[in-house]
């Protein structure tokens, strides 16, 4: 079908005003957070789920790929439109349905930016626990096709442990239902499975999630370490006591310096890590778990210990976590973040080969990581108009990659494969593994119209 | 294929000591009433990837089998040929004490992983407590996704698990996810795994997350004579900031078989530090009482444990021949709850009800399998009131006579159309338990 013709078309389903198809709606489009780029050949915005359901079964109908987006966040190329199409932009499906307090549960439409639902949530005392740094700017849809993670889930897990439900328009534009308010509903878990598939099964359309009242009590630490390896071990320590807080995150010096000089949240600039502990639950026994765990910082000679005494307090520790990545953007023209995950006893020995991949392709690396939970985050500082040194970048990457999965660990926590790391799906998966990954594809998508070309790489046989 | 050949196929494969075909002994291994031609009882899971093989060469149907504590489950089957009994397959691969996690294969009972996890170290557990505590092994649990009481606060298999090993229809061996909490590296296999009652494959092997054991437990005991004031304190603590590890609710009848009083009991299972334990126990307690309970008792040290495999094991003392289970939004217990009962009592049928309060799951449990006719339009009945309420219900054991006159798995999904093309896809000789799950999968 002529470009013309298509665009005629989707303008009868969605109104002329939601189709956008100018050159600089293009360039706007084309990319999202990760280094890839590629232009669709339309974009639609939707605003129903029948819509979305018109334009899927008009893409079935006439093969034309389709790839749905929120708003861009995406880390590791998912929302880019590599074999062009319709690029289905959900961000004006963004309300709370449904805040069903008495059940617990919120139904919201996928456009819904994650910290607006949060807010939205605290005025009535709840919570939806998965926390991804970038929920400033995410949706829920974008959370829950790369099943974002976030520091609070060493405790509370990841984003598919709170989405209970969904609709969800299949590839020919058949309106489903999986899951709902009540759990354990009888059936393969295909909630389960859509979860972190990066828009290649289907468009969630709606979402129920799972909230719960707010903790009673949250205690917030920082601490501040000369050596990145006693922070490391620290974190094993706590744990090995039989403690698992909230959350377990640090980060590097070339952070703490980029983070300091961006917010000033009072970072010592020659700390080598910061670790930040924090508590939550219950008040009573706190103060003592509180002082177990400083007494553990102590052994592993920790430097200096703040306590956050009040809201205030805690907020500017976490604006300093949670702006980690925009300011550390501001030391380099680009960056590429890594996202790979380890046991987290192998942590310190990870690091350390992390530095020496920094040094073997003479690039600056700062590290952001989720201690607790093993998940790395180093940030590959460069200029991509220097080609050798984007060279030097992919290397590098890769290498990370493959370090994390000799540790036992995998390629990616949070991020999702998209297109910048199914080049690294064979360093964790079998050949048959990913044969039963593309039948699930198949069983879904069978025409691979929806987001075509991500996360799972061509099998050896067709290649 | 005859029998001989059949028997001597898998003898060549497990091994001639590990093939049971006397038909006296089959008949144990009948799954609604259907006999099997043989029992294997494969070694390794290089085994058990011949047998599918083979299975889907020659399209036999296969039910794989632990300790058989749920064979009274799912629909009947259209066709068995062979028991997959994956009892041998029973060791715990690695045991990672400070990262928290264990690979174990399936074969092994859960009792046996907490009295390892527990003598280990400073002590862990796997956070699951499903029904029959001694004799449900790994596998069972994770392919039914099976789930008790301290769901509440430490969720479900579909929550724990890092990392599922498989054996599929075909015979490939694959392995899905890792040893890491956070793991977005292709599809959630896992999850797909977990609950699909081995009907897409043999689940051989496990990776979860452990949690440190809990330095204090204990429960609180509240009974009150009428369901609404019942209800009404578990509403209110579900929505304090109070973190009980189980919230369940008994009505006089299960209270009664375990030895409790009150027409209706509301068990409160506490764990973690000292503080939190007791001051609970306080709180709760006050609020029981505000709210009209007629009587509140502590449980604690053996009393406390013994109490909660009571519950766990409620089917095997009150011997069920019928266990339902339905499942709502939370809130709509009380109502749910009353209906069953007057449904129940105006069909003759004596019920027992036990409900995980704080997860909106109640199970009904009757030994009353005789009154077929009757049970079936109760079953209906209750089915259809789950429904309406956005809920739906599941026959989880009756008798083949009853399963005939109903819907084991309650009311229809939309998502039947996926899950069937899923099912084509990995298995399109149909050999895995067919006709067991939901849609007749």
């Amino acid at each position: 079908m002529d470009k013309e013709t298509m665009i005629a078309e989707l303008v009868k389903m969605v109104g002329r005003d939601n189709v956008l198809s100018s050159a600089m709606y293009f360039k706007l489009y084309e990319y999202d957070a990760s280094l890839n780029r590629s232009q669709p050949d339309c974009i639609v915005l939707t605003e129903s789920t029948e819509q979305v359901a018109q334009v899927v079964k008009f893409a079935h109908a006439n093969r034309i790929p389709l790839i749905a987006r929120g708003t861009g966040t995406n880390l590791s190329g998912g929302s880019v439109a590599v074999q062009g199409g319709i690029s289905l932009v959900l961000t004006k499906m963004n309300k709370i349905l449904d805040l069903d307090i008495e059940n617990q549960r919120v139904v919201v439409q996928p456009g819904i930016i994650t910290l607006d639902l949060k807010n939205e949530l605290a005025k009535h005392g709840y919570l939806y626990q998965p926390d991804p740094a970038s929920e400033k700017v995410t949706t829920i849809g974008g959370n829950f096709g790369e099943n974002a993670g976030g520091p609070h889930c060493l405790k509370y897990g990841v984003t598919s442990n709170h989405v209970l439900g969904a609709e969800v328009v299949l590839d020919n534009g058949e309106v489903i239902r999986v899951g709902g308010k009540a759990l354990d509903n009888p059936g393969f878990d295909l909630l389960g499975i859509l979860g972190a598939s990066e828009g290649t099964l289907g468009i969630v359309t709606e979402a129920t999630l799972r909230i719960v009242p707010k903790a009673e009590a949250i205690k917030t630490m920082l601490c501040i370490f000369d050596s990145i390896e006693d922070g490391g071990n620290t974190v094993t320590a706590i744990i090995g006591e039989g403690m698992i807080p909230a959350t377990l995150e640090m980060m590097d010096n070339l952070t703490i310096k980029a983070v300091e000089e961006a917010y000033h949240v009072g970072f010592p600039l020659d700390a080598a890590a910061i670790l930040i502990v924090e508590l939550d639950g219950l008040k009573d026994g706190m103060d003592r778990l509180t002082e177990r765990i400083l007494a553990i910082c102590r052994q592993h000679k920790v430097r200096e210990i703040r306590v956050a005494k009040d809201q205030a307090e805690r907020d500017k520790i976490w604006a300093g976590r949670k702006g980690a990545f925009g300011a550390v953007g501001r030391l380099r023209p680009n960056y590429l973040v890594n996202d790979g995950t380890v046991p987290r006893t192998r942590l310190p020995e990870t690091l350390a080969k992390v530095v020496e991949i920094g040094k073997k392709y003479r690039l600056p690396i700062a590290n952001v990581f989720h201690a607790g939970d093993g998940n790395l985050h180093p940030l590959i500082l460069f200029d991509e108009r220097d080609k050798d040194e984007l060279a030097r970048v992919h290397a590098a990457a890769t290498e990370i990659m493959e370090v994390c999965a000799a540790m036992g660990g995998t390629i990616s926590g949070e991020h999702g494969i998209g297109l910048e790391k199914m080049h690294g799906m064979a360093m964790v998966f079998s050949e048959k593994d990913m044969a039963a990954m593309r039948q699930v594809k198949a069983a879904f998508d069978p025409l691979n119209l929806l987001n075509p070309g991500k996360v799972l790489p061509e099998s050896e046989k067709a290649a | 294929m005859s029998e001989m050949e059949l028997v001597s196929k898998l003898s060549g494969i497990v091994g001639e000591t590990n093939v049971l075909h006397d038909p006296d002994r089959l008949s144990a291994f009948a799954v609604d009433g259907v006999v099997p031609r043989a029992v294997v009882s494969p070694g390794s899971v290089e085994e058990v990837a011949k047998l599918m093989a083979f299975a889907t060469a020659e399209k036999l149907g296969i039910i794989p089998r632990g300790n058989g504590t749920k064979m009274g489950a799912g629909g009947i089957p259209r066709k068995l040929d062979v028991v997959l009994s994956m009892l041998r397959i029973n060791r715990i691969t690695e045991h990672d004490v400070p990262n928290l996690s264990l690979s174990v294969q399936t074969g092994l009972t859960l009792a046996e992983v907490q009295k390892k996890l527990a003598a280990t170290g400073k002590g862990s557990f796997l956070p699951l407590d499903p029904p029959y505590t001694d004799k449900a092994t790994i596998g069972g649990i994770i392919a039914t996704n099976g789930s008790g009481p301290r769901r509440y606060l430490y969720n479900t298999a579909r929550d724990l698990l890092l990392g599922i090993k498989a054996v599929l229809p075909s015979g490939d061996i694959v392995a899905f996810g890792g040893r890491t909490v956070k793991n977005v590296s292709g599809y959630d296999m896992t999850k797909l795994l977990v609950g699909s009652w081995g009907a897409l494959g043999v689940i051989t092997e496990i990776t979860t997350k452990l949690l440190p054991l809990p330095e204090a437990s204990a429960t609180l005991l509240t009974s009150f004579d009428d369901l609404a004031k019942a209800v009404a304190l578990t509403r209110k603590v579900l929505h304090s900031v109070l973190l009980p590890s189980a919230m369940e609710l008994l009505d006089g009848k299960a209270a009664a078989r375990i030895g409790e009083q009150g027409r209706y009991l509301v068990a409160f299972s506490l764990e973690g530090v000292v503080e939190a334990v007791e001051r609970q126990l306080g709180e709760i307690g006050e609020m029981a009482t505000r709210e009209g309970a007629v009587a509140t008792k502590t449980l604690k040290a053996d009393d406390d444990r013994t109490f909660w495999v009571g519950i766990r094991d409620f089917a095997l003392a009150a011997d069920s021949a019928v266990i339902l289970r339905a499942n709502f939004p939370i809130a709509k217990l009380a109502e749910l709850l009353a209906l069953y009962e007057k449904a129940a009592q105006a069909a003759g049928i004596e019920c027992a009800f036990i409900g995980h309060a704080g997860n909106g799951i109640l199970h009904c449990y009757s030994a009353d399998a005789a009154k077929t006719g009757a049970f079936a339009e109760l079953i209906g009945q209750f089915t259809a009131e789950a429904a309406k309420r956005e809920g739906n219900l599941v026959v989880e054991a009756a008798p083949r006579s009853l399963k005939e006159k109903v819907s084991v798995w309650g009311q229809p999904r939309s998502d039947t159309v996926v899950a069937r093309r899923l099912k084509e896809k990995i298995d399109p000789a149909g050999v895995l338990t067919p006709g067991r799950f939901v849609g007749g999968i």
